[in-house]
């Protein structure tokens, strides 16, 4: 059963008239992936047996009569650095090769509670550090539009497995764009909400004060669904916000006419593809139509954002990455050499190129005679770059970008040159540092039908005001 | 900046990694790509700008009672495993 052309609220309404059981469709998604997962490698662990479990005992609920969630039944997969009780948490990497989560993360306990079945744990780049899934210390995944390009990364299995038909919907995490460039990629929608919307509790920890935990969907409601069942406060998460949660899919019918859409002049850089630009144009354009007001807006210090990015992102991971030295977590190596070569071995054998290049470069930002010129500068001009913003959101309600500067490039296009794969999420990564949501939303395709992905942002906590634009855009024509 | 294999030793000291002889020359010179990259900073005069390290905003930071708290999901840890065995961490001098 390919999960495409149905949507959640159509299988839940099956489910409610028994037209379905959640067993056949779980058995189903399953043989969808074996067909297709030969191919794309969406997915690290399948949890094939348990998913069937819950399945039986969701059917046994519906049979009682009681009402259904919007998303019982409903199978969906989660990015492998977040945690299952009992199910293997690689983060693709081969330092947890072996490591087995003994709790739940919030997230995915809350999608649980809602109903939805979690069917398995996808493919990232090494403890999401990448934008095209090739630094997994597991596999490449593959984009289902075209199997030599990149899905994105570094949730390019979520991605990938939503815009396959093999799962609904699919948590992923955003540090620098990590949700919204593989959505991008792949034509799906995938959301990044405010800094703490989403608890992190159990999502391994990259660099902290972006990180952010989101949905993967085929179309906007989905989408809104998800985020409502995995918003709100934790109090195992001392970043999470205490602030109610709306419901999203509610404001969605709600006319966007009016609202203030604001243009930043620095998101239409030079080298961009022509087919991208002319995309996000018409993009504008509809909302033109749809009666928005367009406004063009500054947002001056963009241009420093990668820099200020790839300083205060590597400096947090090599603090957070410290504890993986073989005493508690997975590989070991070197055991019989004492502490200090034990903590060297494993660190050396467990960690890709990547993952190594980042902590030393964050290493180096912290160091002694370094922290001044290079981290603490960073800090500062993340100041500069949500300044910007604050100025922005005083103007207009929403922004709108592409959310990458190219579709999805080819399998091994950019790995020799660390550099210009960063360079590759230059328009996701400020909403980061701000700590804003954005999201991502198909909207074309090139003439070689590789999906083209628009961004749109908003100020904090306004997620409904988001999902309402995206939805309101794709019911005026789809996402084309 | 540029960054020399003995600065990648250095660094790699600091962060408990091993890095292959092979290997320094390479990253010595991307690390040293992306030090030139991130200088286009200095450009910019923040002298009077605070720095942000979090952007926690309308919240302020939570702290919870430290008291064992159980729910859906939660380890086993303490309940059914009470011991873990760990390698040898003191060695003798």
């Amino acid at each position: 059963m390919n999960l495409r052309n149905i949507t959640a609220d159509k299988l839940v309404g099956m489910y409610a008239k028994r037209d379905l059981s959640v067993a056949e469709v779980i058995n189903g998604v399953f043989e969808e992936i074996d067909r297709s997962d030969k191919s794309i490698r969406a997915f690290i662990t399948l949890c094939r047996d348990r998913a069937l479990e819950e399945a039986r005992r969701a059917d046994a609920r519906i049979a009682t009569g009681e009402p259904l969630g919007p998303l019982t039944g409903v199978p969906v997969a989660i990015k492998d650095n977040m945690s299952l009780k009992g199910v293997p948490t690689t983060c693709g990497s081969k330092i947890l090769g072996n490591y087995i989560a003994p709790y739940t993360a919030t997230a995915v306990e809350r999608l649980r509670t809602a109903g939805a079945i979690v069917i398995g744990k996808t493919n990232l780049d090494e403890f999401a550090m990448g934008s095209s899934t090739e630094n997994s210390g597991m596999f490449v995944t593959r984009n289902p539009h075209d199997l030599e390009r990149v899905p994105g990364g570094s949730s390019g299995g979520s991605a990938a497995s939503v815009a396959a038909g093999m799962a609904m919907a699919a948590l992923g995490s955003d540090t620098g764009g990590s949700i919204r460039q593989p959505a991008s990629f792949c034509g799906v929608v995938g959301m990044k909400p405010t800094y703490g919307r989403v608890s992190r509790y159990g999502l391994v920890a990259y660099a902290s004060s972006l990180d952010q935990i989101g949905p993967f969907a085929k179309s906007v409601r989905e989408c809104a669904h998800v985020l409502e069942a995995i918003s709100g406060f934790d109090s195992f998460d001392s970043t999470s916000a205490g602030i109610p949660v709306d419901s999203y899919t509610k404001g969605l019918d709600q006319t966007i006419h009016g609202i203030k859409v604001g243009i930043p002049r620095e998101y239409f850089i030079e080298g961009m593809d022509p087919e991208v630009k002319a995309s996000v144009e018409r993009a504008i354009q509809r909302y033109a139509e749809l009666g928005c007001k367009i406004e063009e807006i500054h947002l001056p210090h963009t241009e420093y954002a990668v820099a200020t990015y790839y300083l205060i992102a590597t400096a947090e991971a090599s603090s957070n990455l410290a504890r993986f030295d073989g005493v508690r977590y997975g590989l070991r190596e070197g055991s019989t050499g004492g502490l200090s070569e034990m903590y060297r071995k494993t660190r050396m054998a467990g960690f890709g190129k990547e993952v190594k290049r980042r902590i030393l470069l964050g290493t180096y930002a912290l160091s002694a005679g370094y922290y001044d010129a290079y981290y603490l500068k960073a800090l500062k001009v993340r100041t500069l770059i949500l300044s910007d913003f604050q100025k922005a959101f005083e103007k207009v309600d929403v922004i709108l970008t592409p959310t990458t500067p190219t579709p999805a490039f080819k399998i091994g296009e950019k790995t020799a040159d660390p550099l210009s794969m960063y360079l590759s999420d230059i328009f996701t990564i400020t909403c980061n540092l701000a700590g804003l949501p954005g999201i991502s939303v198909p909207c074309g395709k090139t003439s070689g039908n590789l999906p083209i992905g628009m961004q749109l942002l908003a100020n904090h906590f306004q997620e409904n005001l988001l999902l309402r634009a995206a939805y309101q855009f794709e019911k005026s024509g789809g996402f084309g | 900046m540029k960054i020399s294999e003995s600065d990648v030793e250095y660094v790699a000291r600091l962060a408990n990694l091993e890095i292959a002889d092979e290997e320094k020359k390479e990253l010595a010179g991307q690390l040293s790509r992306i030090v030139e990259h991130v200088e286009q900073l200095n450009r910019l005069d923040v002298s009077n700008v605070i720095p942000t390290t979090q952007v926690v905003t309308n919240t302020k930071h939570a702290v919870r009672d430290d008291r064992v708290q159980l729910r859906d999901g939660s380890s086993d840890a303490g309940k059914t495993i009470k011991l873990f065995k760990v390698p040898k961490v003191i060695t003798e001098r």
